[in-house]
């Protein structure tokens, strides 16, 4: 019977689903996580008796059929790239953006990655970098004598050098936006790399073309409610249960057939 | 006599059927925009046997037939997300989308922007406004979608100006139940039906429509499917059970 790969395509959907779910309760703390949704489809459908057949002479068609679907399918799990709240930290190097922009990010291999995670570090050379070690672009270097890092909404870094009055401003950090964010690709660490979904990346400066203004000394939290994701999997659990009863229930009707022959 | 083992067949085959449509809602409970599927059965008449000398008027023999399936197009719950793409329809309207098999209609509104910037569905279907597909711009922000369908943006740089992006079509069927399910959460329409413009809905955006599916509803239809098969099922072992005795006393040949 087809009831038994539908309920068991129903059963991988809701793991997939709960799988999704964990991950997001397990970066509730996470800096910059933005949150994922899985999506589903319904699977193909055999049209037993097909709308508008014709069914006499006179032209009558049948008003509606059957339609017998297959199961369901994952589509894909987008990401909800809503705006965190921002926690203050004290910190000179923390950053947030409040608006579309990711901080652009050279990777050892020389390719660039995207972060919302404004965490950074300042490595020996004094370049501004994130907490792998990755230099934040255009790689701005701080003296070493430097005191006072100030960091203004539109991303221009200052220092204060010993004997001068007046901040030295060092560099302006690196906005990027895409068209589509939801289609960059997750590689871990709080990266995200361009895929053909994303479209090309826009480098630009913050405060400017939509990327959003940088808020020094605060930190992105991450977009999880713990109140909808609980529910979520509630509602994900349950489903996986029921899809499990169709099972049983189906195995029941074959068993009664079975018995049928002695 | 073997009209009563065919009359539970057909039973059987018809519920197995049914089984078929509740393990699809069951499977598709989480589906975005699913709606779900019912059975109807009706009676089918087989021709009488005719015969001049039977004392009284012959019964005809009702055999069960699952005549259709209707698609329940009644309202799903609508979840909250906050995504900005996300709409859900309240009301009697479909969302219009161009797939490769040719136009379809969903009720499903988790949309995301292409690298075209055109708004398409999950799997990149792209989504119908009035007058074309809906093409947002690399530097626009505050996506807002208002109840008519009207997608409106913010953008430029230091200067805020507000534009629209285009209208998303909105659409209903005079006979919805002709409708016809196609994968993906997309419904087909058979030749002679045309999609007017909704008049009885609006889009809300930040959220989806969940599956109208009803567990507890289904658990219970299930749990009557399989009763019912099983009883069938002895009935038909106690009809087998009839016709072996029969054949055993009838053949005792007396010595």
């Amino acid at each position: 019977m087809r009831a038994l790969h539908t309920a068991a395509t129903g059963m991988m959907a809701q793991e997939l689903n709960v799988q999704v779910i964990s991950n997001n309760i397990a970066n509730m703390r996470t800096t910059g996580y933005k949150r994922q949704r899985a999506e589903f489809q319904d699977l193909l459908y055999e049209h037993v008796r097909r709308i508008g057949t014709q069914t006499s002479d006179q032209g009558n068609i049948l008003p509606v059929g059957i339609d017998l679907g297959s199961g369901v399918k994952s589509v894909g799990t987008p990401r909800i790239m809503t705006q965190g709240t921002l926690l203050p930290t004290g910190r000179d190097l923390d950053l947030a953006i409040r608006g579309e922009g990711f901080f652009k990010i050279q990777r050892p291999d020389g390719t660039y990655a995207y972060t919302r995670d404004g965490s950074f570090e300042m490595d020996s050379e004094g370049r501004i970098v994130t907490a792998q070690g990755n230099v934040v672009q255009p790689g701005i270097s701080i003296p070493q004598n430097a005191s006072a890092i100030s960091i203004n909404t539109e991303g221009q870094v200052s220092v204060t050098i010993p004997g001068n009055t007046t901040p030295q401003v060092l560099g302006q950090l690196t906005l990027t936006r895409f068209i589509n964010k939801a289609g960059l690709q997750p590689i871990g660490d709080n990266l995200l790399v361009e895929t053909p979904a994303s479209g090309a990346p826009q480098d630009g400066q913050a405060n400017a073309d939509g990327m959003g203004d940088l808020q020094q000394s605060n930190l992105e939290q991450a977009n999880v409610e713990a109140v909808t994701e609980i529910s979520d999997l509630i509602a994900a659990q349950r489903a996986y249960e029921m899809n499990a009863k169709v099972i049983t229930a189906t195995d029941q009707m074959l068993q009664a057939s079975a018995n049928l022959m002695r | 006599m073997a009209n009563a083992a065919l009359v539970g067949l057909s039973s059987q085959m018809a519920l197995q059927r049914e089984l078929d449509t509740v393990a699809n809602n069951i499977a598709n409970l989480n589906t975005t925009g699913y709606k779900k599927d019912s059975t109807v059965f009706n009676e089918f008449l087989s021709p009488t046997a005719r015969e001049e000398r039977f004392g009284s008027a012959d019964q005809a023999v009702r055999f069960v037939q699952d005549r259709a399936t209707w698609h329940d197009f009644s309202q799903g719950p609508l979840q909250k997300t906050g995504g900005p793409l996300d709409v859900a329809i309240d009301g009697d309207a479909f969302l219009v989308v161009q797939t490769p098999r040719g136009e379809r209609y969903t009720r499903n509104g988790a949309l995301q922007v292409n690298a075209q910037g055109q708004l398409v569905t999950l799997d990149g279907a792209v989504v119908q406004g009035d007058s074309g597909p809906i093409v947002l711009q690399p530097l626009d922000r505050n996506i807002s979608i208002s109840a008519d369908g009207r997608v409106t943006v913010t953008e430029g740089g230091e200067t805020k100006t507000e534009s629209q992006r285009g209208k998303i079509r909105l659409v209903s069927f005079a006979k919805r139940q002709r409708l016809q399910k196609d994968e993906s959460n997309t419904f087909m329409v058979p030749a002679g039906v045309t999609p007017l413009p909704a008049t009885n809905a609006k889009l809300v955006q930040g959220a989806i429509e969940k599956s109208n599916v009803n567990g507890v509803l289904e658990m219970t239809r299930m749990i009557e499917i399989t009763r019912t098969y099983t009883y069938i099922a002895n009935l038909l072992q106690q009809h087998g059970d009839l016709r072996r005795t029969a054949i055993e006393r009838l053949a005792e040949v007396p010595a």
